[in-house]
């Protein structure tokens, strides 16, 4: 059982859109109202790790490595591009931030020692937060 | 195997007054338990509300936020957004209008129009440095 838990806030700026490749733009333009329109955000990724301390560092968590570790498998493939169009990753994927929460919790769940990562949050403005954390439930 | 949900969070925010007292105790009682609440003041609160559910693979939403804004301000800021809390039909019967009885006010409000299973948490800040959290029963 992990005692702790260490969050670290990330950001990144991007463009996106709303859209789906099922629907017509009319359907579109409907469901997702202005967020149809490119637009962008300055996006806040808050990734939450679980550890047990070590008492060597008094550390359950290096943040340095965790820093790199973000700045390699997310940070690179999203600040300023286009979400909706210039991410191999994100190909196919409407980029709500349901969607996002799920697609950076698998790039840095890959990334990471297994069972480290808690929980990922996406922030896309002040208002809106959308939080991923796999098969556990979130308090 | 369930896909796991997706927790989504929206933030309001409302101003309102409020005062404590408890009627079945004295002036002096209510001075010495609850002080300078006892004066009606007022708050900016700010509600996040937090919805649990799987994503739509359709839209990519576990619901659409639009329509969120409007269930909630339908149900919760039209109904507080600067109004006096004490004078609410909730707050009537000597509820004390704290953020735990508050809160929970908005919980009895939003559950049936949102689905107390798609309903995960409301966070009322009474101010920037306080909150309570409500799960619901």
């Amino acid at each position: 059982m992990s005692a702790y838990r260490l969050t670290r806030s990330y950001h990144f700026s991007a463009g996106h859109r709303l859209a789906s490749a099922a629907l017509s733009d009319d359907e579109n333009a409907r469901l997702y109202g202005q967020c149809f329109r490119p637009h962008g955000h300055n996006y806040t990724v808050e990734v939450t790790l679980a550890g047990t301390l070590d008492p060597a560092t008094g550390m359950a968590g290096d943040l340095g490595e965790l820093d790199r570790t973000v700045e390699r498998v997310l940070l690179d493939h999203v600040d300023h591009y286009d979400l909706s169009s210039a991410v191999p990753a994100l190909d196919g994927v409407i980029t709500t931030g349901e969607n996002l929460a799920r697609a950076f919790w698998g790039w840095l769940a890959a990334a990471l020692p297994p069972g480290r990562l808690e929980r990922v949050a996406v922030v896309e403005t002040a208002n809106n937060t959308f939080e991923y954390c796999g098969s556990r439930s979130l308090r | 195997m369930t896909p796991a949900p997706v927790y989504v969070t929206r933030k309001f925010t409302f101003s309102a007054a409020h005062h404590y007292r408890q009627p079945a105790w004295s002036d002096e009682e209510n001075r010495r338990v609850f002080g300078a609440l006892t004066v009606p003041h007022g708050h900016n609160y700010a509600l996040e509300v937090t919805l649990v559910g799987a994503v739509d693979e359709r839209t990519g939403m576990v619901m659409d936020l639009a329509e969120l804004k409007r269930l909630v301000g339908d149900a919760v800021i039209a109904r507080f957004d600067h109004a006096d809390l004490n004078a609410d039909p909730v707050f009537a019967s000597g509820r004390i209008p704290t953020t735990e009885n508050l809160v929970r006010a908005c919980w009895d409000l939003l559950a049936p129009k949102l689905g107390a299973e798609r309903l995960h948490r409301l966070r009322l800040w009474e101010d920037p440095t306080f909150y309570v959290e409500y799960f619901g029963s």
